[in-house]
């Protein structure tokens, strides 16, 4: 029963397990399950086991059971998603247009009343075309109807006013915020952090030194004395440096900072420096990158053990990362390309990553993002993005 | 057992205002006899919905605080060795220094398994231990069983616990132990729900008082910049203040006024953020 909409969910990159399918299975013939109501929720409290994955669930859901217990949705829920629709097209208007499979051009000539009403048909005609079970809410995320979503808003507690039918809740996706594939929120920061703590195992002085336990205790004159020692662990050297000029990094700093402070207590050595767009011969350590400098070259003087994190757009102007003299400040000119001096910190630390706050899809259009992928692995300031980032950070050697 | 647990449905306690949903999964939880993992942000009563369990179900409550640096031993026995060796030493006890059972102290979960009911389990904030402290505790959950190796004896749960795990999502939990537990994210209460959280505490409430303080809560909970939002537990003890200050009026809060900010907002920082903010929303 229902093993196909098992296969949907692991499909879908929802890990869940046999045994858990197995579980659902025993709780419907207990016969607890009576309603499909019910069976949403059940079935989400036994198959999936992170809200990350609740979004995803809700959409398989309503996709999978729309035959079973599924209205068409009414004039307004579509006007919604056309208004929603339309504000993602004023966002980001090639991204829309391509997903829609239309051209940009053709659209841009409409004007916004036009636009409702195009979309609207849009919507209707795969309403009508596909409900012979064929998805038009996107599983992947990226078709344009999943994408935006129903309730724009986000959250809602499903459990208050329940007058709507468990495909209807499905369809809110009220898990929205918890989705993996959003951008790190501060929120979320906690989470992450929570993840670079899983580098440094924690002991507590639990561990007998028997030798040294026998020496006090002989020097006791027999009166047993035991000593305790805390277990190894490993607390590791972090250096994290953050791109803090220009735009385009702005909005990121306050997380990316507040982030690592927090991380302070959990990182013997955690030091911060800043840069603007790339790195040349100096860091600095003071945010306006005026009273504390630190000479690139002096990062030899550090363990070679250290996890150098940099977190940057990356995006600049090739002639800043490629020319002898780049920097777009005069007195960091030293005749040395940046390129060459972030080889030189790669190869320094052979722990090093780059976090990137830009979406991941968007890495292909700036020419310096892949110059600068050559030099250090690359991942998103995601939450996902940040789990693969660590992950890499930890491998032996 | 099976009888008992669907007989007995859960349909929330005194002081507990209960989602229907997730009624549904702590029956559900219960029938198939698994672990409940329960996450949420702070203050969306993960920690009561254990204690309102056992009040619906008239079962006992026992509780395991997790600390980060606890070991699973520690929640299952603890072998006094230190009072042994007193004992062995100055003979003046009245235990039996050869038997070793006597020095066996259960734990939390010990506990749980060798009591004659059956009872609830809380297992709180289990995130912050060590993910070996997850992995440890798969077997004894999925068994229901441990050995005490001291005395080479196991010890086998007599009745099934119902068992209550809560996170704060602070760390991921290992997979192995997410794939035995049922799963919920119990998100932040709606005003409406809030509402009615309010009104099992103050059932007398004003419903002026209780109107602008809801209202004005969730706009606090707006503030951008804030560290540590005010939770359920913040607003209850808010209102409790407000009804017992004698001076305090409801215009004062409909007209903007926020007294005692400081009972929401309890980081310094976010206190003068939030200072800051309610000068700006005057109504």
């Amino acid at each position: 029963m229902f093993v196909d909409f098992f296969y949907s969910l692991k499909k879908a990159g929802i890990p869940v397990s046999p045994t858990s399918f197995l579980r659902l299975q025993r709780a419907l013939s207990l016969g607890l399950i009576n309603s499909i109501d019910d069976f949403y929720t059940s079935a989400r409290a036994i198959l999936v086991k992170s809200e990350r994955y609740f979004d995803l669930y809700d959409q398989i859901f309503a996709h999978k059971f729309q035959g079973a217990d599924f209205k068409d949705p009414t004039e307004l829920e579509l006007s919604e998603v056309a208004k929603a629709l339309l504000e993602e097209w004023l966002r980001d208007p090639r991204g829309l247009a391509q997903a829609l499979g239309i051209d940009e051009k053709a659209l841009s000539k409409l004007s916004p009343d036009e636009l409702i009403k195009y979309f609207l048909e849009r919507l209707k005609e795969q309403t009508e075309a596909h409900q012979g079970g064929s998805k038009w809410i996107g599983t992947g995320g990226t078709s344009p109807v999943g994408h935006s979503g129903y309730h724009p808003g986000g959250m809602r507690v499903g459990g208050v006013s329940r007058n709507k039918s468990a495909v209807k809740v499905a369809m809110e996706r009220r898990y929205r915020d918890y989705s993996q594939e959003g951008p790190l929120t501060e929120a979320q920061m906690g989470e992450a952090l929570k993840r670079l703590r899983n580098m440094v195992p924690f002991g507590p002085k639990n561990k007998v030194n028997i030798d040294k336990t026998i020496y006090q205790t002989t020097k006791n004159g027999g009166e047993i004395e035991i000593i305790f020692d805390r277990s190894l662990r490993d607390r590791l050297k972090v250096i994290l440096a953050i791109d803090n000029g220009g735009w385009s990094m702005d909005p990121y700093i306050g997380i990316v900072q507040t982030l690592f402070n927090y991380s302070r207590s959990q990182f013997k050595d955690l030091k911060t420096f800043f840069f603007h767009n790339t790195i040349y011969d100096t860091l600095w350590e003071d945010p306006p990158r005026r009273t504390k400098p630190f000479a690139v070259d002096e990062l030899v003087r550090l363990t070679p053990e250290t996890r150098f994190i940099i977190v940057g757009d990356a995006s600049m102007a090739p002639y800043e990362l490629m020319a002898t003299d780049g920097s777009i400040y005069v007195e960091e000119r030293s005749g040395r390309p940046s390129f060459d001096r972030l080889k030189f910190i790669a190869k320094t630390f052979s722990h090093s990553i780059w976090l990137n706050p830009v979406s991941i899809d968007e890495w292909g259009y700036t020419r310096t993002i892949s110059a600068i992928r050559e030099i250090f692995p690359m991942f998103e300031l995601t939450l996902d993005g940040l789990e693969k980032g660590v992950g890499y950070l930890m491998r032996k050697n | 057992m099976q009888d008992d647990a669907q007989s007995a449905k859960f349909t929330g306690a005194s002081k507990y205002v209960l989602d229907e949903e997730l009624a549904k999964i702590v029956n559900i939880s219960t029938a198939l006899e698994m672990p409940l993992l329960l996450k949420g942000e702070p203050g969306t009563g993960k920690t009561m919905l254990a204690h309102a369990i056992a009040e619906a179900f008239g079962m006992k409550l026992i509780v395991l605080n997790v600390k980060s640096s606890m070991k699973l031993i520690d929640a299952l026995y603890q072998y006094d060795t230190l009072t042994r060796l007193n004992d062995s030493r100055f003979g003046d006890s009245k235990r039996d220094v050869s038997n070793i059972e006597e020095y066996i102290k259960m734990g939390k979960i010990g506990q749980a398994f060798v009591s004659r009911e059956r009872v609830v389990l809380l297992i709180d904030e289990i995130d912050k231990a060590d993910t070996d402290f997850q992995d440890d505790m798969l077997d004894v959950l999925d068994q229901m069983e441990f050995d005490i190796i001291e005395i080479d004896k196991t010890i086998r749960a007599e009745h099934r616990p119902v068992i209550v795990v809560t996170s704060n999502a602070k760390k991921d939990l290992s997979d192995p132990f997410l794939g035995r537990c049922n799963f919920h994210h119990i998100a932040f209460p709606e005003p409406d729900m809030m509402r009615s959280i309010v009104h099992v505490h103050f059932p007398d409430i004003n419903k002026d008082l209780l109107e602008s303080a809801i209202r004005t809560f969730y706009r606090l909970r707006e503030i951008k910049g804030i560290e540590k939002k005010p939770a359920t537990r913040e607003l209850i003890n808010w209102i409790r203040a407000m009804r017992t200050d004698s001076d305090f009026r409801v215009k004062d809060l409909i007209k903007g006024e926020v007294p005692y900010l400081g009972v929401l907002f309890k980081k310094s920082p976010d206190y003068v953020v939030a200072q800051n903010s309610i000068a700006r929303f005057k109504i």
